[in-house]
């Protein structure tokens, strides 16, 4: 009983305290009265005071944003400060100071945001990954309440993403006002679309592509109408179907290039983009005997096999008559492997030295399966001169001929 | 007789047609060349670099990594100077209460929370002068497309005046934490979300620093040849070397020697100078001298949006002479109260008192000082200067009592005479105003006042000077002409009779 007593007296005193420490809370002639410290960016925010005498005072109030000075409501003794909604509906600390008093007080309220968004801003970001689990794009949210403040941290939103048949939800928790979440890339190419969920609030949608891994070796084939060396035909090489290490048929317009080592050990290139997978590309045939090794690569990723090819020679024989002193050269009948005449142009070059020195060259082009050349008296004076003919790869010599 | 006529009729018909011609000539190519002049190839693509420094807060980066993509130093850099232009950008609004440049630096959301309250203030006639002087940012975290990032500053220090009708009313420093949300925008990192998150009251730790020694007995000094540009072009350090020389075998064992702000290259300062001022501090020590460093030499402006600019000034110049032996204290202004009026002293207290801290954050190991003109403005800032100076140009027989009442409204703190003299002018301006007998009598005088109180002095100064350049006194010749006369060594050399009474 006494006890009791004792407990009931000591909650008395200690009220008491209170109420003593509440009026000796005055600062100069002004105390707060507002005793709220938490408000919600929806409320309205007032600020109160009780005044001795007849005190008069603004607040400078300074939130997130900016700065400014409030005018007062005045009614007797207290004094009514509501702060504009401009100031009040943002999230964060909102700072107070009274202006014009000999000795001024200053506090500090703090403003929470909704609960419930109203809007889910969504970043997602890169738009487009490689299939195969390594490669993410990131789904950044900033769910924000009517009032465009970022959401409380610690709300709960929920990622939704679609592919194919699966469909998945996983929670993240916002944090430093934002919620984000990696998403790794299935191990098929496609289509994946994402979303976001809050508080019953669905974002929008939206969608990244996957796309196939980078290609993986390959092979590489060729398709040529005959063997002949006729510098005519066209030889297409083309690529097995180039897929990733996922299966997946690598993206079209790949670029792949086709190196072609030649007999001498010099470099021809050929290019093709894929289609399906497949990249095709075509180069000419030489007009002499050759033998090409082919390999192809998607330049940094992956290569192909080597492919060897051999060309034949187009013409076995031709012959080569002298006549008008020596100063017209004809070349032919070129006949190729049948017995045809080739096509034109082929190309016929002849060499002419004098005192074992090359003085000139010339090239002409073979026109119904014949070349000639005239040597022009007033660039070829009379004399000896020594000639060589090359086409199709054959070369013939004619030494000590005299031109006059 | 008809023939000559004639022909002196056509010479002057031709003469007249060849002027006509040739003017014209002129006219139309003149006309020619000032259409081709002014446009110069080089410029068409504008690819110069027009950028001015204008607001440079001091930025610390936390370097503790970021959740999200790994963020490369420049992608920081550019980071910092979005963020700080747009800090800058909301400065310049809530002054002028304009909306220019908002939109560039924050998202369209995030902008009408700026021009609501600038709307609100432009109504109420309110308009804010600020300033941030320290900014600690940290990237928390960074999107993987790079579009989007979480930045903190923390304790961010601002300084805001607020103005009703350009009236002042309210000062305040606060020490804010934001956290933001910046989007990457048109090339520009934009705030999308701004959060103030903490807000502390502004305590700036001062220690105190003592003065090395109490008897200061000094002078001030310039070169006699180049006054008030001591580092400039006409920098000679025997010159100086042999005028310390003089100056330690007169007995005296300080020197106050002077910074120019522009000279020195204002926020970028000119590292060569550092250098002269080094050479300068080396020679008086090698003649056993200590020396009172006068910063902001010529600076007149104290504008709240030229603080970070004047802050690195003095940082870069504190830091790098700090631990100079021959350096006794740093005083960080002349005679800031004479701006008083055209500046406005809470302007020009304001800025003093955030250099103190700047200055104290950087040294803490040599005392600051402000060189007041007189004795009444003396007990400004006492509390926080670790000397007091003031200068006195007023009536000798005052000295002692006016010296006495200073000392008695701050007993206990060091106090300076950091400048007094008398000219021994004598012409046309004033005459018959002073002589040097005078002057010598003058610091007879003053020197027993001086050692009957046992203060600390420093004299202007050791010569006279040829020509004094306006910035100091203006170009009216009765103003500049005394002050050209103030020295114990006339301008050839010879010493005068006050040269006796240089020390006590």
């Amino acid at each position: 009983m006494q006890k009791k007593q004792q407990i009931t007296l000591l909650i008395i005193y200690f009220l008491i305290l209170c109420t003593q420490a509440q009026e000796t809370n005055f600062v100069g002639n002004i105390s707060l009265l507002t005793t709220q410290k938490e408000f919600s960016v929806s409320e309205d925010i007032r600020l109160e005071f009780i005044v001795k005498s007849d005190v008069r005072f603004n607040i400078y109030c300074s939130n997130s944003y900016g700065s400014s000075i409030i005018y007062p409501e005045i009614n007797e003794d207290k004094v009514t400060f509501k702060i504009p909604k401009f100031l009040s509906k943002k999230r964060g600390l909102l700072t107070w100071k009274t202006t014009g008093l000999k000795t001024n007080i200053s506090g500090s309220l703090f403003v929470n945001p909704l609960q419930q968004p109203k809007t889910i801003e969504t970043y997602l970001g890169p738009p487009s990954i490689d299939a195969g689990a390594i490669d993410y794009t990131m789904l950044v949210v900033i769910p924000t309440d009517s009032l465009d403040n970022p959401i409380k941290d610690n709300s709960k939103v929920d990622v939704k993403s679609q592919f194919l048949k699966s469909e998945r939800s996983t929670p993240v928790f916002t944090d430093k006002l934002i919620g984000y979440k990696n998403i790794y890339s299935p191990l098929k190419s496609g289509r994946m679309i994402i979303s976001s969920e809050s508080y019953g609030l669905n974002s929008k949608e939206f969608d990244v592509n996957i796309m196939p891994a980078i290609a993986t070796n390959f092979k590489i084939y060729v398709k040529r109408n005959h063997d002949y060396a006729d510098g005519n035909q066209i030889t297409t090489f083309y690529t097995s179907v180039i897929k990733d290490r996922l299966n997946n048929v690598i993206i079209d317009g790949s670029f792949i290039e086709f190196y072609i080592t030649n007999k001498k050990g010099n470099i021809l290139k050929t290019t093709g983009t894929t289609i399906n997978g497949v990249a095709h590309a075509k180069i000419i045939h030489p007009d002499f005997e050759e033998n090409w090794s082919v390999k192809a690569y998607a330049i940094g990723i992956s290569e192909s096999n080597v492919l060897n090819l051999k060309f034949k020679k187009v013409i076995d024989d031709y012959t080569v008559d002298f006549n008008d002193n020596n100063r017209t050269i004809k070349i032919g009948p070129l006949e190729s492997f049948m017995g045809q005449i080739i096509p034109d142009g082929l190309i016929v070059k002849l060499f002419i030295y004098k005192d074992k020195k090359l003085i000139e060259t010339i090239f002409k082009e073979s026109k119904a399966g014949f070349v000639e050349f005239n040597l022009n008296p007033n660039i070829f004076e009379d004399g000896v001169y020594d000639f060589m003919i090359k086409t199709a790869g054959i070369e013939k010599e004619f030494n000590s001929l005299k031109v006059w | 007789m008809v023939k000559t006529n004639r022909k002196i009729i056509r010479g002057v018909l031709m003469l007249t047609y060849v002027i006509i011609i040739g003017v014209l000539l002129f006219l139309v190519s003149s006309l020619y060349s000032f259409l081709n002049t002014g446009a110069d190839r080089s410029k068409m693509l504008h690819t110069e670099v027009k950028k001015i420094d204008q607001y440079l807060p001091k930025v610390t980066w936390k370097d503790d990594g970021n959740e999200g993509r790994k963020i490369s130093d420049q992608k920081v850099k550019s980071v910092e100077n979005d963020y700080l232009d747009a800090w800058y950008v909301k400065h310049i609004a809530y002054k002028t209460n304009t909306r220019v440049g908002i939109e560039d630096y924050f998202t369209e959301s995030a902008r009408t929370n700026i021009y609501s309250i600038l709307d609100y203030n432009k109504k109420n006639n309110i308009t804010v002068e600020s300033t941030t002087l320290k900014h600690n940012l940290d990237i928390e975290f960074f999107s993987e497309d790079g579009q989007l990032l979480v930045l903190t500053d923390t304790d961010a220090l601002e300084y805001k005046k607020v103005f009703k009708d350009n009236l002042l009313i309210l000062e305040t420093t606060e020490v804010n934490t934001y956290r933001y949300i910046l989007l990457l925008e048109d090339g520009f990192w934009r705030i999308r979300h701004m959060v103030k998150e903490n807000s502390k009251p502004y305590k700036p730790q001062t220690l105190k620093a003592t003065l090395a020694y109490n008897n200061i007995k000094g002078i001030n000094y310039y070169p006699q040849a180049t006054p008030w540009d001591m580092f400039g072009e006409d920098y000679d350090i025997s010159i100086i070397d042999n005028d310390f020389k003089i100056i330690n075998n007169a007995g005296l064992n300080t020197i106050r020697i002077f910074v120019q702000y522009e000279d020195f290259g204002k926020a970028n300062v000119d590292y060569n100078k550092i250098l002269k001022l080094k050479e300068v501090l080396d020679t008086a020590k090698k003649n056993n001298l200590k020396a009172v460093v006068t910063l902001f030499d010529f600076y007149g402006n104290y504008d709240v949006l030229d603080w970070t600019l004047n802050h690195r000034h003095a940082e870069k110049i504190v830091s790098a002479i700090k631990d100079h032996e021959a350096l006794l204290a740093w005083d960080i202004k002349n005679e800031p109260n004479l701006d008083f009026d055209s500046r406005g002293k809470d302007n020009v207290i304001g800025w003093l008192n955030f250099m103190i801290d700047l200055i104290k954050d950087i040294d803490k190991v040599h005392p600051v000082t402000v060189g007041w003109s007189n004795t009444e403005s003396a007990t400004i800032l006492k509390d926080k200067l670790d000397i007091i100076s003031f200068h006195y140009y007023e009536d000798k027989e005052k000295f002692e009592s006016d010296f006495i009442d200073l000392k008695h409204k701050i007993p206990n703190k060091p106090i300076v005479l950091q400048e007094f003299g008398l000219s021994s002018y004598s012409g046309i301006w004033r005459p018959f105003a002073g002589s040097e007998e005078k002057q010598a009598n003058y610091y007879a005088e003053m020197q027993k006042v001086l050692t009957k109180n046992n203060i600390s002095f420093m004299s202007w100064t050791l010569y006279d000077f040829d020509n004094v350049p306006k910035e100091v006194l203006g170009r009216l010749p009765w103003r500049t002409n005394p002050q050209k006369k103030f020295g114990f060594i006339n301008s050839l050399g010879e010493k005068k009779l006050s040269y006796k009474h240089i020390a006590n």
